[in-house]
C-alpha cells in the first residue's frame, strides 16, 4: 500500500511538473489555446453563413457548432505538446534520471498523461468560458458542461498516449513535433468542422465513420440540442477506444525502451 | 599612429552597468596585444566596441585611424573579426565560407577562388574544403574560422578567445598562425583566458577588472612588478641547521619569510644561481631536502592586480 | 544608390541567398514542413468547406478556386516568417555578427534575407498550385498566374521582414510563435474563407480594412475570373506600403543591434 502511495505521489509531481513545464515555455502552451482560438474566431465569422446551407443542423449560430471542433483541436494540441516534453526530457537525459528512481516505471508516463489530463480540463473551462462570453447556450445545462470537460480531458489523455508512444520509441522532440500536420489531416477529415453531410467527398465518407467524428459529435450535442443516447454512447466508446489504443501502445513502447535501455 | 587607440572609452548598459569604464588603450601597430580578463571584467564588451559590434557610450575609440562611432564602415573594411564561439554555419563548406567572407569585403569573383585556395592551403584545411563545416573538428573551426578573418588582409586582426576548448596540438597550431601573421606586420588583439597563451604570444598585455584597466606592460614588465624570481628551499634537520642555512643564503640576495616551511630567498641570476646556492649549503653540512625555483606568473599579476585567479588560467591556483 | 553600388551589391544578396538555399537542399527533408502546411489547409478546407460556394452571393464556382490563394499567401507567409525564426538562430548563434562586422551595408544584408524568402516561397507556392490543378482549380491563365507569382514573392518578402524586425527586437528563437502568428492571423483575417459581404461581425470589419485583403484579391483574380488591372494595383500597392513600413523597422531594429 505504501508503494502505491508513493507511486501516486510521484504521478501527481509530475503532473504538476508537466503542467509548469508548458506555461513556462511560451512556445509549448502558445498552440495550444492561442492557434485554436484564433482558428475559431475566424472561421466562426469566415464560414459563419454556412448555417444557412440546406441540410445544415439547427443552431443559434455558427460559433455554437464550432466549439466542440475547436475544444477537439486544443486538446489533440495538447496531448502533443505533452509528448514533445516526454520527448525533450529523453533528449536531455532528465528521462534517466526519472527512471533511475526507486518508483513504478509507470508512474512516469502516468504523471505526464495527468499533467495532460489537467491542461484538457484548463482547455475545456477556456473555451466555455469563450462560449459563454459569445452567446452559446448549452442546452445541457451544467450536466452537458461536465459531460464536455470529461470528454475533453479523456481525449487528450488518449492522444497524449498515442504521442507518448512515439515519442518513447524515437526519443527525438522533432519527430513528435512532425505530427502537427497529422493532427489537422484527422481534423480535417473529421466533424470537427463542418456537418459531414455537407462535406466534399472523399473527405465526408471518411469522416462519417472517423471515431474522432463521434467523440467531437458526442460533444457537441449537449451544445446544440441537448444529450442523445446514440450519439453519446459512440462518443464513450470511441474514447475508450482511443484510449485503450494510447495506452497500449505507450506501454509497449515504455517497456521496449527500457528493454533497450 | 597606434592601430587602436582608446580614450576614456565607456559602455554602459541598461540599469546604469557600465561594463567598460574608462579604458585607454594604445596598441601600435605590428603588435601582439594581449587583452586579459575574467569573464564579466569587459573584455568582450572592449572587443565588440573596437569592431564596431557595438557603440561606445563614452569616450573615443580609433581603429586603423577610424572612429568606431563615426566612421565604423572605414573600420569594418581594415580589420579582421574571429569571435569567441566561432560563429559558422555548419550547412556551408570551407570553401563556401570564405567565397561568401570575401564576397562581403568586396573582393572580385576573379580573385576569390584563388584566394580561397590561398587561406585553404595555409590553415591547412584544403582536404576538408568541399565538407560542411558541421563536420569539421573544434580546431578545425577555429582555424576556417580565421582564414576567413583574412580573407580582405585586414591591418587589424581581433581574435576573441581563439583557442578556448581546444587540445594543445590544435592550440599550437593556432599559436603558430597568429604568429606567423605578425611576423607578416598584421597587428593583433587577442583576448584569452589562458595566461600562456598571453604570455607566449603577445607583446603587451593589459589586464581589465569591473570595466578598467588594471596593469599592462610586456608580460616580463608585470611579472617583476610582483616580485622577482626566487628559491624555495627545503633542508633536513632541525632549526639549527635552517638558521645555519638561511645564513648560507643571504649572501645570495633577500631572504623572504619561510613558506609552509620552506626558506625563500631572491635570486638575481635566475637558474645560474642553483648551483652555488647548493654548494654554499653543502660547505655547512647542510642537505637539501627539495629545492625549487620559482618565477612569478601573469597569474601572479592577475592576482595581484585583480585580487583573484583568471578563470581558466592554465596555472594552477593556490589553495586558499 | 548609383549603378555601381548596386553592382556592388548583387554578388552580396546572391551569396546570402545561396546560403539561405544550402539549409534546402543539405537538409533532407527541410522543405516538407513548408510545404506540408499549406497544401494540408488547402485540401483540408476545400474538403470542409467546399460546399460554401452553394451559397448565394459566391463568387467562384468551386471552393476549391477561391481558397487556392489563401493558401498560396499562407505558404509565402509561413516562408517569410521562417526567414526571421532562421535570422533570430543566426543572431542566437553569433553568425549574424559576421554580417554585421563586415564592410557590406545594412540594407544589403537586408536585401539577402528578404530576397531568399521571395525565392524560398515559390517551393510551396508551386506544388499548392499543382495540387490545386490536380483537384480541379480553375486554370488562372499565364497573366493571372504571373500576377499570383509577384504577389506571392512580395508577400513572402514582407512577411520577411515582419520576422526581422521581430528577430532583431527579441534576439532569440522563442519570438517563432509570434512570427508565425502574425503572419497567420495578418492572411486569414481577410475575405480568406469568403466574400467580403458573406463575412459576419468582426471579421467583415477588419478584412474591409486588412490591406492583405486587397492582395488576396490580386492573387484570387485569375482563380475565379478575368484578370484586369483595377484589381490589380490595389493589392501592389498595398503590399509595397507594407513591405516599406517594415523594411523601414527592419532596419532601424539592425542599426539599433549596434547600438
Amino acid at each position: 500500500m505504501s508503494g502505491f502511495r508513493a507511486n501516486l505521489r510521484v504521478v501527481g509531481q509530475l503532473g504538476r511538473r508537466s503542467i509548469r513545464q508548458t506555461f513556462r515555455r511560451p512556445q509549448l502552451a502558445a498552440p495550444l489555446v492561442v492557434f485554436p482560438t484564433i482558428l475559431l474566431a475566424i472561421q466562426t465569422a469566415g464560414a459563419g453563413r454556412a448555417v444557412d446551407l440546406p441540410q445544415f443542423p439547427e443552431v443559434n449560430g455558427f460559433l455554437d457548432f464550432m466549439l466542440a471542433g475547436a475544444m477537439m483541436q486544443a486538446c489533440m494540441l495538447a496531448g502533443n505538446t505533452g509528448a514533445i516534453a516526454l520527448a525533450l526530457d529523453i533528449e536531455m537525459g532528465f528521462d534517466d534520471r526519472l527512471l533511475a528512481a526507486p518508483v513504478s516505471r509507470y508512474s512516469l508516463l502516468l504523471g505526464r498523461l495527468m499533467g495532460t489530463a489537467v491542461m484538457g480540463l484548463l482547455i475545456a473551462a477556456w473555451f466555455i468560458v469563450i462560449g459563454l462570453i459569445f452567446g452559446v447556450e448549452f442546452q445541457s445545462g451544467i450536466l452537458g458542461v461536465a459531460w464536455i470537460f470529461g470528454c475533453v480531458a479523456t481525449t487528450a489523455v488518449a492522444f497524449g498516449a498515442i504521442a507518448a508512444s512515439i515519442a518513447l520509441r524515437t526519443g527525438k522532440a522533432s519527430v513528435v513535433q512532425g505530427l502537427f500536420p497529422l493532427i489537422f489531416v484527422v481534423l480535417f477529415l473529421s466533424t470537427a468542422f463542418f456537418p459531414d453531410n455537407l462535406m466534399l467527398q472523399p473527405a465526408a465518407s471518411i469522416a462519417k465513420y472517423n471515431p474522432l467524428s463521434f467523440v467531437v459529435d458526442g460533444m457537441r450535442e449537449p451544445i446544440i440540442s441537448g444529450f442523445s443516447g446514440s450519439h453519446t454512447l459512440r462518443a464513450l466508446v470511441s474514447m475508450a477506444g482511443l484510449l485503450l489504443i494510447g495506452f497500449t501502445l505507450s506501454t509497449f513502447a515504455l517497456k521496449s525502451r527500457l528493454k533497450r535501455g | 599612429m597606434p592601430a587602436i587607440e582608446t580614450h576614456d572609452l565607456e559602455r554602459e548598459f541598461e540599469g546604469s552597468v557600465k561594463a567598460v569604464d574608462g579604458v585607454d588603450l594604445a596598441v601600435q601597430a605590428g603588435e601582439i596585444y594581449g587583452f586579459l580578463g575574467p569573464n564579466g571584467a569587459g573584455k568582450t564588451t572592449t572587443v565588440r566596441i573596437l569592431t564596431t559590434l557595438l557603440q561606445p557610450t563614452g569616450g573615443r575609440a580609433i581603429v586603423a585611424g577610424h572612429d568606431v562611432a563615426t566612421d565604423p564602415g572605414s573600420v569594418r573594411r581594415a580589420i579582421g573579426v574571429a569571435l569567441q564561439e566561432a560563429a559558422l554555419d555548419p550547412l556551408m563548406t570551407g570553401r563556401e565560407l570564405l567565397d561568401l567572407q570575401a564576397t562581403l569585403h568586396g573582393i572580385p569573383s576573379s580573385k576569390r577562388t584563388a584566394l580561397s585556395i590561398d587561406l585553404l592551403e595555409r590553415v591547412g584545411l584544403t582536404e576538408a574544403a568541399d565538407r560542411q563545416v558541421g563536420t569539421y573538428s573544434g580546431g578545425m573551426r577555429r582555424r576556417i574560422d580565421l582564414a576567413s578573418a583574412l580573407v580582405h588582409a585586414p591591418e587589424v586582426l581581433f581574435l576573441d578567445e581563439p583557442t578556448t576548448g581546444l587540445d594543445p596540438v590544435s592550440r599550437q597550431a593556432i599559436w603558430n598562425e597568429v604568429e606567423r601573421l605578425n611576423d607578416e606586420g598584421t597587428t593583433v588583439f587577442l583576448t584569452t583566458q589562458y595566461l600562456e597563451e598571453a604570455d607566449q604570444l603577445a607583446d603587451r598585455v593589459g589586464i581589465i577588472s569591473s570595466g578598467k584597466i588594471v596593469a599592462e606592460g610586456t608580460p616580463a614588465e608585470l611579472k617583476s612588478q610582483v616580485g622577482s624570481p626566487h628559491l624555495e628551499i627545503a633542508v633536513e634537520g632541525g632549526t639549527e641547521a635552517a638558521v645555519s642555512a638561511e645564513e648560507a643564503l643571504g649572501e645570495f640576495g633577500k631572504i623572504l619569510p619561510p613558506k609552509d616551511g620552506r626558506l625563500q630567498v631572491e635570486i638575481a641570476g635566475g637558474a645560474g644561481d642553483i648551483s652555488p646556492v647548493v654548494r654554499a649549503l653543502d660547505e655547512r653540512g647542510i642537505a637539501v631536502a627539495s629545492l625549487e625555483l620559482v618565477r612569478p606568473t601573469l597569474d601572479d599579476v592577475f592576482v595581484d592586480k585583480t585580487g583573484e585567479h583568471l578563470e581558466g588560467s592554465t596555472t594552477d591556483p593556490e589553495p586558499e | 544608390m548609383s549603378a555601381s553600388s548596386i553592382s556592388a551589391s548583387l554578388p552580396v544578396i546572391r551569396s546570402l541567398v545561396g546560403r539561405s538555399m544550402n539549409e534546402l537542399f543539405r537538409v533532407p527533408g527541410a522543405a516538407i514542413p513548408g510545404v506540408l502546411a499549406p497544401t494540408i489547409f488547402f485540401l483540408g478546407l476545400t474538403a470542409v468547406f467546399g460546399n460554401l460556394a452553394l451559397l448565394p452571393g459566391f463568387e467562384a464556382d468551386k471552393y476549391q478556386s477561391f481558397i487556392i490563394p489563401v493558401s498560396l499567401m499562407q505558404g509565402a507567409a509561413f516562408t517569410g516568417a521562417a526567414t526571421g525564426v532562421n535570422l533570430a538562430r543566426d543572431i542566437e548563434q553569433g553568425w549574424f555578427d559576421r554580417l554585421l562586422a563586415s564592410p557590406a551595408p545594412r540594407p544589403v544584408i537586408l536585401a539577402g534575407l528578404v530576397y531568399s524568402a521571395s525565392l524560398r516561397a515559390l517551393i510551396p507556392g508551386s506544388v499548392v498550385i499543382c495540387v490545386g490543378l490536380a483537384i480541379g482549380v480553375r486554370w488562372p491563365g499565364f497573366l493571372g498566374l504571373l500576377v499570383a507569382t509577384v504577389m506571392i514573392m512580395g508577400l513572402a518578402a514582407t512577411a520577411a521582414t515582419w520576422g526581422a524586425t521581430l528577430a532583431f527586437k527579441f534576439k532569440t528563437q522563442s519570438a517563432a510563435p509570434l512570427m508565425q502568428a502574425g503572419t497567420l492571423l495578418a492572411v486569414l483575417t481577410t475575405t480568406a474563407y469568403a466574400p467580403l459581404p458573406l463575412l459576419t461581425g468582426w471579421l467583415k470589419v477588419v478584412a474591409t480594412y486588412n490591406p492583405l485583403t486587397q492582395v488576396l484579391e490580386a492573387v484570387r483574380q485569375g482563380f475565379v475570373g478575368d484578370v484586369s488591372w483595377a484589381d490589380t494595383w490595389p493589392g501592389l500597392v498595398a503590399l509595397i506600403g507594407i513591405w516599406v513600413f517594415f523594411t523601414f523597422l527592419a532596419l532601424r531594429g539592425m542599426r539599433k543591434m549596434t547600438a
